[in-house]
C-alpha cells in the first residue's frame, strides 16, 4: 500500500513550514558557499571599485551580488528563516575570514536576511517568482543601506544618502533579485535541486 | 522528545515485504515488490548492476529514503518487526564518500554527533565516543582535526560515528569504493572486527565483491529492475550469476585483468608531437596555502621531487591518499606555482612561450596540456554534452569530430543532455572528452578510475593507452594497482610529498 | 589572554563596538578611542605584536569612508578623518578578535547559553567546518577552467563571467554535497533531534565577565570622552 496519500491539515502545515534536515543543511551550506564565493570575488574584483571612486554613492550599484545568499536560499528552501540563516552564515564566514567592517558584517547579514524574509512573508511564502525575488532584494538592500547611513556614512548629505540607497536597492532588485531567480532556475536545471519544489517545477517542463 | 531505541545494541532483523520505491519524476520504480529477510547477526553482501536499487534498500532500512528526494513508497520495511520511520533507527549507515559524513572539525566531536542527536547526557556521550573509536581501532587522538585524516581513517571515523548510536544493524554502501587497496583492507578488517564484537547484523553493498566473499554468510543479487534474482551462499551465488554480473561491469574475483578498450588513434593523436620529456619537475617544492576560517595554513605538499612526463609513455604517480600525487600533477600542469625548484617545459612543447607552465596564459596552457580533474563535475563549463566536447577546441580554433568522439566512449545518445544530469560513469567519460578533445600533447589524469566499474575502467584505460601510443606524454595520479600494472609504462611512488624507491 | 574567553563574550566585544562608534562625534574623541583600541589590542590580542596585518581590512574600510566623506561632505579634512576613524572604532575590535572565535564552540554557546534551537545551530557548525573544503572546490573549478583555455580575461566583463561561472559550479557542488550530508546526518538521528544535547559544555567564567565588562567600557568610552573633551 502506498504511503503518499494526502495528509491531514497539521501535516500540511508541517510539510510547508517544517524544516527537513535537507532544508536546514542546504540553507546553511548555501550561506557558507556564498561566503566562499564572496571571498573568491574579492580577488577577481581587485581594482574595479577604483572606477567608482569618483562618485561614492554609485558603489551601491556594485553591492547587489552580496545579497545573493539570502535571496537564493529563500527561493530554494521556501521556508521561513532560510534566507536569514543563509545570510547570517555568509556574514559569519566573511567576518571570521576578515573583512573591512568587523562585527558590523554580522549586523549586515541580519538586516539583509530579514529584508528578504519580510518580503517572502508578505507573500505568505507562496510566491517565489520575479516580483518576490526582486522586491526581496530591494528591501534587503534598503535595510542594509539605512544601517550603513548611520554606521558609516553619517556625514554625507541626505541627497548622497538617497542616491546610495537608490543605487543599492536597484542593484539588489536586479542582481540579487532577478539574478538570483535566474541562478536558482539554472541550478534546478542541473538536477541539484531535486529535493525542493523548484526542482519539481523545472522537471515538469522537461520531457523524460 | 528524543527517543533512544529501547533495545539498542542487540542484533536486529531486517525484512522487506513487498517493498517498492519510485523516486518522483521517474516513470518506473527503482525497486518493485521486493521481499527480503535478514536474520539477526547475519552478514549479507548485496550486489547488482548500477541502478538496481541497492542503495535504495540500504537507505530505506536506515530510514533516510526521503531525505534528499521525494518519492512514493510501497510495502513495508521492518527492523525487529517494527516499521522503519524517521525516528532514530536501530541502524547505522555508512556511505561511500567519508567526506560527506563529517560534521565537526575534530574527531571526537564528530563521533559525538549521533549521541548528541539522541539527547544523551554528556557523560554518556563521552563514553560512547571512546567506545566507538576503540571498536574501529582508531589511533589518532580525539582532538585530531578531521581534515587531516586519510581516506581510510575518515571512513573508519564514519563507521565509529554510526557505531556510537549502538545500532543492531549495520548498513554499508560501498564503503571501500574510493580507497586504495591497503586502506580498503584496513577498513574491511575494522568492519569485520566490529561486527564480530557487537554481533550486529551486516548488509554491505559492493562492486568489488572478491574480498567480501569470505567475510559474509550470504549474497543477494539484484537485477537492473530491482528484483532479487539470486539469494544464496556467496560462492554458489557467484557461480550462478557470474555472467550477469560480469556483463554489468562488476569486479569479480576470478576474471582476467581488464583489457583497455581500443580507441581510434585519429581522435587522440595530438596536433603537434614534440619528443622527449615534455614537462619536467626539478627539485620541485610546492607549498599549499589553505585559508581556513581561523587563519591560513601552509602545508609542504611536495619536497624536492624530480619527475617528468615523457612523450609516448604512460607514467603513473602512485601512493596513498595525501601523498602528493594530485599536487604533483597540478604542478606539472602549471596550475600550482612552485615555491622552490621548478617545472620546465621542453622547448618543443613550449614553442614561443616561456619554459615555465605556471606562467602561461590560459589559452597557451590549454593548447599544450589537458588535465582531467578528479571530480568530473568540476570540469564542466557548458550545459550540453556536445558543447562540452567542443568548448576548449572552439577557444583554440581547432576542429573536433564530435560524433566520433562521443561514439568512442558510448555517449552518442547523450549529445544534447545536460552534463550535470548524467550518471557517474557517463560524467567521467564526458570529463575525459571535455579535457582532451582538443588533442593536446600532454595529458594528465587525476585519479581517473576511482570507484568505477569495469566498463568505465576499460574505456578510460583505453583512452590513456591510445594517447600514449600516438605520442602524447601521459601522467596519471592513481592508487589503482590494476591500472598501474595494466596500462602504465612505469610508476613513481610518492609518500608524504617525496619520491620513494619502489 | 583573550584566547581563553568564550565566543559569545568575544562577539560582544565586536558588536558593542558598533554601538560605541555612534558616540564618536569629534576628531579628538576618535583619535583617542582608536588609540585605546590599538593599545588594548597589542596587549591582549595574541599575535598582534608580530603581525599588524589584521588591521589592514578595517584600515581599507576606514580609508574608503574617509575618502568618500571628503568628496561628498564639503572637502573637510577634519570631518573625513573623523568619519574614517569612526569606522576603525566600529570595525577594529571585532576584526581583532575574529581569529579567536572557534565556530564549533560558538555553536555550543549559541545553543546552550542563548537557547537558540538546536537543529539550526548544529546545521550551522556542520556547514562552517566545510569552509575549507568549499574553498578547495573553488580552487579546483578555477584550475579546471584555466587549463581548458577559459581562464579570466583582462576586461571587467570577462572577469565577471569567470566569477559567475565559478560561483555556479561551486553552488552545484555545494547542493550535491548538502544532499549527501543531509542523508548522513539523518542516518545519525538528526531528523528528530529537536531536543539534542551538546557534547561540550558552555561555561561562563570570570574572564568572560571581564571581557564583557571591557566591551561595555570600550563602547562607553567615546560617549564619556565626548562629554569631557
Amino acid at each position: 500500500m502506498s504511503t503518499s496519500t494526502s495528509p491531514p491539515r497539521a501535516d500540511k502545515w508541517r510539510s510547508r513550514f517544517g524544516y527537513r534536515t535537507i532544508d536546514l543543511v542546504t540553507a546553511a551550506m548555501l550561506g557558507v558557499a556564498f561566503g566562499v564565493a564572496y571571498w573568491g570575488w574579492a580577488f577577481a574584483y581587485n581594482g574595479i571599485s577604483v572606477a567608482f571612486a569618483a562618485y561614492q554613492p554609485a558603489t551601491g550599484l556594485l553591492s547587489g551580488p552580496w545579497l545573493l545568499a539570502g535571496v537564493v536560499a529563500g527561493l530554494v528552501v521556501r521556508k521561513p528563516g532560510a534566507a536569514l540563516l543563509a545570510e547570517l552564515l555568509a556574514a559569519n564566514v566573511e567576518y571570521l575570514i576578515g573583512n573591512q567592517w568587523g562585527a558590523s558584517t554580522m549586523i549586515a547579514g541580519l538586516l539583509q536576511g530579514v529584508g528578504v524574509e519580510i518580503v517572502l512573508a508578505l507573500f505568505l511564502y507562496r510566491r517565489f517568482g520575479l516580483v518576490a525575488a526582486g522586491l526581496g532584494g530591494a528591501v534587503a538592500a534598503t535595510l542594509e543601506s539605512v544601517y550603513e547611513w548611520g554606521a558609516y556614512f553619517s556625514s554625507w548629505g541626505m541627497a548622497s544618502k538617497l542616491v546610495y540607497l537608490g543605487c543599492f536597492s536597484l542593484s539588489g532588485a536586479v542582481v540579487a533579485g532577478a539574478g538570483g531567480l535566474y541562478l536558482v532556475r539554472a541550478l534546478a536545471g542541473t538536477g541539484a535541486l531535486d529535493a525542493f519544489s523548484v526542482g519539481h517545477e523545472r522537471r515538469e517542463l522537461r520531457p523524460g | 522528545m528524543s527517543c533512544v531505541p529501547a533495545e539498542h545494541g542487540r542484533p536486529a532483523s531486517l525484512r522487506f515485504a513487498g517493498f517498492g520505491w519510485r523516486p518522483s519524476g521517474r516513470l518506473r520504480s527503482v525497486v518493485c515488490d521486493l521481499d527480503l529477510a535478514v536474520e539477526p547477526g547475519e552478514r549479507v553482501l548485496l550486489t547488482g548492476p548500477n541502478g538496481s536499487g541497492k542503495s535504495t534498500l540500504l537507505r530505506a532500512a536506515a530510514g533516510v529514503l526521503g531525505s534528499d528526494a521525494g518519492g512514493d513508497r510501497y510495502g513495508r520495511v521492518l527492523i525487529d518487526g517494527a516499521e522503519v520511520t524517521s525516528t532514530p533507527p536501530n541502524a547505522g549507515l555508512v556511505l561511500q564518500n567519508p567526506a560527506d559524513a563529517v560534521v565537526a572539525d575534530r574527531v571526537g566531536r564528530d563521533v559525538a554527533f549521533g549521541p548528541e542527536n539522541l539527547g544523551l547526557p554528556r557523560q554518556q556521550i563521552a563514553e560512547r565516543v571512546t567506545e566507538a573509536l576503540r571498536l574501529v581501532r582508531f589511533e589518532p587522538p580525539p582532538q585530531t582535526p578531521t581534515r587531516s585524516l586519510s581516506g581510510g581513517e575518515a571512513q573508519r571515523l564514519a563507521l565509529a560515528g554510526a557505531l556510537a548510536m549502538r545500532p543492531g544493524l549495520l548498513l554499508l554502501d560501498e564503503p571501500t569504493a574510493m580507497l586504495d587497496r591497503e586502506s580498503a583492507q584496513v577498513v574491511r578488517a575494522a568492519i569485520i572486527e566490529v561486527v564480530a564484537a557487537t554481533g550486529a547484523t551486516l548488509v554491505v553493498v559492493e562492486h568489488r565483491i572478491g574480498p567480501w566473499l569470505d567475510l559474509v554468510d550470504r549474497m543477494v543479487v539484484l537485477d537492473a529492475a530491482g528484483r532479487v534474482v539470486c539469494d544464496d551462499k556467496p560462492l554458489e551465488a557467484l557461480a550462478a550469476q557470474a555472467p550477469t554480473l560480469e556483463r554489468a561491469g562488476l569486479w569479480l574475483p576470478d576474471l582476467p585483468p581488464p583489457q583497455p578498450l581500443p580507441v581510434d588513434p585519429a581522435v587522440v593523436a595530438p596536433a603537434a608531437r614534440p619528443p622527449g620529456d615534455l614537462l619536467r619537475a626539478e627539485a620541485l617544492e610546492v607549498r599549499l596555502r589553505t585559508r581556513g576560517l581561523r587563519g591560513r595554513r601552509e602545508v609542504v605538499a611536495l619536497r624536492g621531487v624530480d619527475a617528468a612526463v615523457t612523450a609516448g609513455v604512460v607514467r603513473a604517480f602512485s601512493g596513498a591518499s595525501g601523498a602528493g600525487k594530485s599536487t604533483l600533477l597540478a604542478a606539472l600542469a602549471g596550475l600550482l606555482p612552485p615555491s622552490s625548484g621548478g617545472v620546465r617545459a621542453s622547448s618543443g612543447l613550449a614553442g614561443a612561450e616561456q619554459r615555465s607552465p605556471s606562467l602561461w596564459s590560459s589559452a597557451a596552457l590549454a593548447a599544450r596540456v589537458g588535465w582531467v580533474p578528479q571530480v568530473p563535475e568540476h570540469g564542466f563549463v557548458t550545459r550540453t554534452v556536445a558543447d562540452e566536447v567542443t568548448a576548449t577546441a572552439a577557444r583554440l580554433g581547432r576542429r573536433v569530430n564530435v560524433p566520433a568522439l562521443l561514439a568512442a566512449l558510448r555517449l552518442e545518445r547523450l549529445a544534447g543532455a545536460d552534463p550535470y544530469r548524467l550518471s557517474g560513469g557517463e560524467q567521467r567519460r564526458l570529463g575525459l572528452l571535455a579535457a582532451l578533445a582538443h588533442r593536446p600533447a600532454v595529458a594528465l589524469f587525476d585519479e581517473p578510475t576511482v570507484g568505477q566499474d569495469r566498463h568505465t575502467w576499460v574505456a578510460v584505460a583505453g583512452w590513456v593507452a591510445a594517447m600514449a601510443e600516438s605520442g602524447c606524454a601521459v601522467g596519471v595520479a592513481t592508487h589503482d594497482d590494476e591500472f598501474v600494472r595494466g596500462v602504465a609504462s612505469d610508476a613513481l611512488r610518492l609518500r608524504d610529498g617525496q619520491l620513494i624507491e619502489c | 589572554m583573550l584566547a581563553r574567553a568564550n565566543p559569545l563574550a568575544l562577539l560582544s566585544l565586536g558588536l558593542l563596538a558598533i554601538a560605541g562608534s555612534a558616540g564618536v562625534r569629534s576628531l579628538q574623541v576618535a583619535v583617542v578611542t582608536v588609540g585605546v583600541v590599538v593599545c588594548l589590542g597589542v596587549v591582549f590580542v595574541p599575535g598582534l605584536r608580530d603581525g599588524a596585518w589584521r588591521l589592514l581590512g578595517p584600515g581599507l574600510g576606514a580609508a574608503s569612508v574617509a575618502f568618500s566623506t571628503w568628496l561628498l561632505a564639503g572637502h573637510d579634512p577634519r570631518l573625513s578623518a573623523t568619519a574614517g576613524l569612526r569606522v576603525l572604532v566600529l570595525a577594529l575590535p571585532g576584526a581583532l578578535v575574529a581569529p579567536l572565535i572557534d565556530p564549533q564552540r560558538l555553536g555550543d554557546y549559541l545553543a546552550q547559553r542563548l537557547h537558540l534551537p538546536g537543529r539550526p545551530v548544529a546545521a550551522m557548525t556542520a556547514s562552517l567546518q566545510r569552509f575549507e573544503a568549499l574553498s578547495g572546490e573553488w580552487a579546483q573549478l578555477d584550475q579546471a577552467r584555466r587549463v581548458r583555455g577559459l581562464g579570466p580575461g583582462r576586461s571587467p566583463v570577462a572577469r565577471f563571467r569567470h566569477a559567475a561561472a565559478l560561483t555556479f559550479g561551486l553552488l552545484v557542488a555545494t547542493l550535491r554535497g548538502s544532499a549527501r550530508m543531509a542523508v548522513a546526518m539523518d542516518a545519525r538521528g538528526f531528523a528528530t533531534a529537536t531536543a539534542r544535547t551538546w557534547a561540550e559544555p558552555a561555561p561562563w567564567r570570570v574572564i568572560d565577565n571581564a571581557v564583557v565588562a571591557g566591551a561595555v567600557a570600550l563602547a562607553a568610552l567615546p560617549y564619556a570622552l565626548s562629554h569631557w573633551l
